[in-house]
């Protein structure tokens, strides 16, 4: 259900991040110790339902976008799941996501093995985001009209980046109208925002231009989800919920090796 | 989802080490376990009732052995060059390096938690100040034996924290671990011994309570008792946590409470119950609970308590009272009192109404606001925007009730040593005295008599006036040979310190605010101002001490000489920044201490009045001072100069009198911060049964005819230990990248 708070650009102007705090904040998070065995199983397991599965590059084609959709049907090995007791509990990846020409492909591949699974289509210019307003609002509209149930905007970071902040309200306003009904995550790109108080400032505009879901980045950048960035957009998060009583949802972005790189696992 | 449970480490090294000991273990002496036979044995349990091992309690024989063998160590110990000390320090830290394990295992074993790396990082800042002792620490020399005694629920970081400057310095060291303490104690005291610690350097004796620590104490052979009881630990992170050393109180701005509170209630949400040491500890949680709602505190708590156990749950204590005692005088468990203030001078004088002063932690984005109240908050370390960070070079001074040493740094060092030139106070036997009875005896009453009519009667000196004693008596001053009298001086009492620490209070927070070359150009003029009434003086010191006129005009020159060295001094006494290992700038700050309380020695008694005085007055403090009971007269004469002066009114007081009682009347005010004392043996001993509480920092000398401290040297370390005596120190961390 889309919803909306007022834009409160004295909220906004008078928020601090303290850097240090944060980090030390994330320090004391990272030397927890991890769950293990059965535990460790089932938060993988978790994770793995939460993995929006995702192919943006230059060279993608059909034949592995097809690939992708089976391994997002499909991600765990089969007799992994068995012995775990899960192969009958319909694991899947939340969904595929992939570029705006792709989502074609990505649904008849979704559609040839019966499955349901959502496509989502990153879009306004990404990951730059630098193109015209015109041309990023008729990508959303086209990537709708190929069948993406979810959209991935990534905001101006020209407008965060010089505090234009009542810009980039209006801009994904503007998105969001175009999106309709379509289930819609900003990207912040926190890599290219410069300071902690700028990711907690882009979160606070996105969350109250009306979005769900805000997310940490295009997975492009040099630096993408880390610890401190995670637990600003979590503390944003949580400030809007004490002062509006929505939840938003938060969502990490990045390319993971290991169990233990995985933040907020 | 849950997370499962909590994998508990594995103490297997642990386990074998107290194995090999056969589970009980002895005292450490002369670089070797001894197990006496038929001692009193008390057995030690982990929280789960499960047998870690059994100690023995020391009896006088032990202790005695046990001294002579820390005589024996210190001679060895000291008789090394400082590099070679520095060596052992550094070469204990590889041997820890080896058997972190076992250490870090055997402390969680006893839960007394301490990370083998915080005590690595000790060991190389210690180290290094043993190998530059001689450079950098001229001229001063170790105490001797030191005895180390510290309460159950100390960590061995906190143990180590006393014993290794101590060490480094070149001292012996006696530990008296708390309970939990002791099998890691003893583990170190091994691990010292392969590092090539030679044997008797530190021993460890173990024992049933805190009366070992005093009877340890009383052996002559002992020169300093360290203290150390319930302080901070770098372990820390939060105020919830099984065991801690701190107990926080939270101070919330009212504007801000409800959106505090409501993040507060969100986090807690899900968090589980904390186990706490005891049984006997959740009935003095439940009741402090029952008294703070009483009071009207509201709860808040992440689940409900468990009707039995030694479990409790994280809780705050919304709207406490300031003197509620769950602030005042903390319960153990995971308690959390919140209160609110207005402004930040409030939220400064609330936390400085708190009778504890260990440290605190600001939370600001102004960095400004975050100086100005670190600067006003009467604690020896403030964190802004963080908690908890400790490291040996921060020197840190304890506050009120939190103790009253200077801990860490180059500062924390001086409490091990003296200098060269003089000798410590020398220790003997405890002297049976009974304490309500000192200072209690009458003043002989002044009869008229042809011989005293004519005589010229001093005043005393209280709120920059001039005036007699409260209850209008006085009292003979005797010639220097005796018999007959010379002068009279009032007989001041309890009542007119009252005033005189009523008028020193007033004036002394604005005279630290001074700048200090403002200070100094106050000192500046004192001096002149002696200068142009030297003559005044000197035939008061001849008259009092029946110097020849020529001797008592060189100790007005060197009078004037040493206020001099004092105004000069006003600037130079500076704090700086730390090299602390994190990123981030430390500070550290001298501070005033407050009123000092002096007795004033009776050897050159014009010249060791000004050393004293321009120690406390140079670095800002206010002094009420007790002339020498048997030679006044230059004192009370210096009273002329001061009123002539441009000191703030008030800040220096003079009353004269009984010492005795007059040093009763000291040692029983609660405002006064310091006394320094000399005089007799019953005296210091006096002062050390009586300012306990509140605690007061005591510079004690016991004074004997002919001998003590020569004070017309013109040595530094003279000067510096007064000034060290006479500031604290406090250090400010801000974590920066």
């Amino acid at each position: 259900m889309p919803h909306s708070w007022a834009l409160d650009l004295h909220w906004i102007s008078s928020v601090k991040v303290n850097t240090q705090a944060v980090l030390k904040r994330a320090q004391q998070i990272q030397g927890r110790k991890i769950p293990k065995k059965q535990w460790q199983a089932a938060w993988l397991l978790k994770a793995v339902t939460c993995i929006d599965l995702t192919t943006l590059a230059g060279d993608d084609t059909s034949s592995n976008v097809h690939r992708l959709c089976l391994k997002a049907i499909q991600p765990i090995q089969h007799d992994l799941l068995e012995k775990m007791d899960m192969h009958n509990k319909g694991l899947t990846t939340a969904a595929v996501c992939v570029y705006p020409s792709r989502v074609a492909d990505a649904i008849i591949s979704l559609k040839a093995a019966n499955s349901n699974l959502p496509v989502a289509s990153v879009a306004t210019g990404f990951p730059a985001g630098q193109t015209p307003l015109e041309t990023r609002l008729q990508e959303v509209r086209m990537a709708l009209a190929d069948g993406a149930t979810e959209i991935d905007i990534v905001i101006n970071r020209m407008l965060a980046l010089t505090g234009q902040w009542e810009a980039m309200y209006d801009e994904i306003r503007q998105f969001r109208e175009a999106c309709g009904d379509a289930h819609m995550k900003t990207i912040l790109a926190v890599g290219e925002l410069g300071t902690l108080t700028n990711v907690y400032k882009a979160s606070m505009i996105a969350m109250m231009a009306g979005l769900i879901f805000i997310k940490t980045s295009t997975g492009k950048e040099a630096v993408n989800a880390t610890y401190p960035v995670a637990i600003v957009m979590a503390r944003a998060i949580r400030n809007y919920f004490l002062c509006t009583g929505h939840k938003i949802y938060h969502h990490v972005t990045g390319q993971y090796a290991d169990y233990d790189e995985l933040p907020m696992a | 989802m849950e997370y499962g449970a909590v994998v508990t480490s594995s103490t297997a090294t642990a386990q074998a080490w107290l194995d090999h000991h056969s589970r009980s273990l002895g005292l450490f002496i002369d670089g070797k376990f001894v197990c006496p036979a038929d001692r009193q044995v008390r057995s030690l349990t982990d929280s789960k009732g499960g047998n870690v091992c059994s100690i023995v309690c020391a009896v006088e024989g032990d202790i005695s052995q046990c001294a002579s063998s820390a005589v024996i160590g210190f001679k060895a110990w000291s008789g090394l060059t400082c590099s070679q000390r520095a060596k052992v320090l550094l070469r204990l830290g590889s041997v820890l390096g080896q058997h972190g394990t076992c250490v870090s295992e055997l402390c969680e074993v006893c839960e007394a938690s301490c990370s083998p790396s915080n005590l690595v990082r000790l060991l190389q800042y210690y180290s290094s100040w043993a190998q530059l002792r001689d450079t950098l620490i001229a001229n001063w020399t170790p105490l001797g034996v030191v005895a180390v005694v510290v309460s159950d629920d100390c960590s061995l970081y906190s143990l180590a924290l006393k014993v290794l400057p101590a060490l480094a310095m070149g001292n012996s060291v006696i530990v008296v671990p708390g309970q939990s303490t002791a099998p890691p104690a003893l583990l170190l005291a091994q691990l010292f011994m392969a590092a090539g610690l030679p044997a008797g350097a530190l021993n460890v004796l173990t024992g049933s309570d805190m009366s070992l620590g005093a009877k340890v104490a009383h052996n002559p052979t002992v020169f300093l008792l360290s203290l150390r009881v319930g302080a901070v630990d770098g372990v820390i992170e939060a105020a919830f946590k099984k065991k801690k050393e701190v107990h926080w109180v939270l101070y919330v701005q009212e504007s801000v409470l409800d959106s505090v509170v409501a993040r507060l209630r969100l986090r807690m949400v899900g968090m589980k119950c904390v186990g706490l040491l005891s049984a006997a500890d959740r009935v003095l949680v439940d009741a402090a609970v029952q008294q703070a709602q009483q009071q009207g505190a509201v709860l808040i708590q992440s689940c409900t308590a468990p009707p039995s156990g030694a479990q409790y749950p994280p809780t705050v204590l919304c709207r406490c009272a300031p003197a509620s005692p769950c602030v005042v005088s903390p319960s153990p468990g995971p308690l959390l009192p919140v209160l609110t203030f207005r402004s930040n001078t409030e939220a400064v004088i609330l936390g400085n109404h708190s009778p504890h002063g260990q440290a605190a932690s600001i939370w600001t984005e102004d960095l400004t606001l975050a100086l100005e109240t670190a600067k006003s908050l009467s604690v020896g370390s403030v964190w802004v925007n963080s908690c908890s960070l400790s490291d040996p070079c921060l020197p840190v001074s304890g506050h009120k009730d939190s103790g009253t040493c200077t801990d860490g740094g180059q500062e924390g060092l001086y409490q091990f040593l003296h200098p060269s030139s003089s000798s410590p106070l020398p220790r003997s036997s405890p002297l049976s005295m009974e304490y309500t009875k000192f200072g209690t005896e009458a003043s002989p009453a002044i009869i008229p008599d042809e011989s005293n009519l004519a005589r010229w009667s001093y005043q005393q000196f209280v709120g920059g006036k001039a005036c007699k004693a409260d209850s209008g008596c006085s009292l003979a001053v005797q010639p220097p040979g005796g018999g007959g009298v010379l002068a009279y001086c009032s007989d001041g009492g309890r009542k007119d310190i009252r005033n005189a620490v009523e008028a020193a209070i007033k004036v002394q927070p604005g005279w630290m605010k001074k700048s200090p070359s403002a200070r100094a150009q106050t000192v500046y003029s004192l001096a002149k101002g002696l200068e142009a009434q030297r003559l005044d003086i000197a035939a008061s010191i001849n008259i009092q001490t029946g110097l020849s006129v020529d001797e008592a005009q060189t100790e007005v020159e060197l009078s004037i000489t040493r206020l001099n060295d004092w105004a000069a001094y006003c600037d130079k006494v500076q704090g700086g920044t730390l090299p602390v290992p994190q990123s981030g700038s430390a500070l550290s700050i001298p501070e005033a201490l407050g009123v000092v309380g002096i007795v004033l020695p009776d050897r050159n008694p014009l010249l060791s009045m000004v050393t004293l005085l321009g120690a406390a007055i140079a670095t800002g403090n206010a002094v009420v001072m007790v002339p020498s009971q048997k030679y006044p007269l230059p004192t009370l004469a210096f009273i002329q100069v001061l009123q002539s002066s441009d000191l703030p009114a008030g800040l220096v007081n003079v009353i004269s009198g009984n010492r005795d009682q007059l040093t009763v009347a000291l040692a029983n005010h609660s405002v006064i911060k310091a006394i320094w004392y000399w005089g007799s043996a019953e005296g210091c001993q006096y002062l050390q049964y009586t300012c306990i509480n509140p605690l007061k920092k005591l510079y004690l000398s016991c004074q004997k005819d002919k001998e003590g401290r020569d004070w017309t040297q013109s040595h530094p370390t003279l000067l510096e230990e007064m000034w060290r005596n006479a500031v604290q120190w406090k250090s400010v961390w801000i974590p920066t990248a």
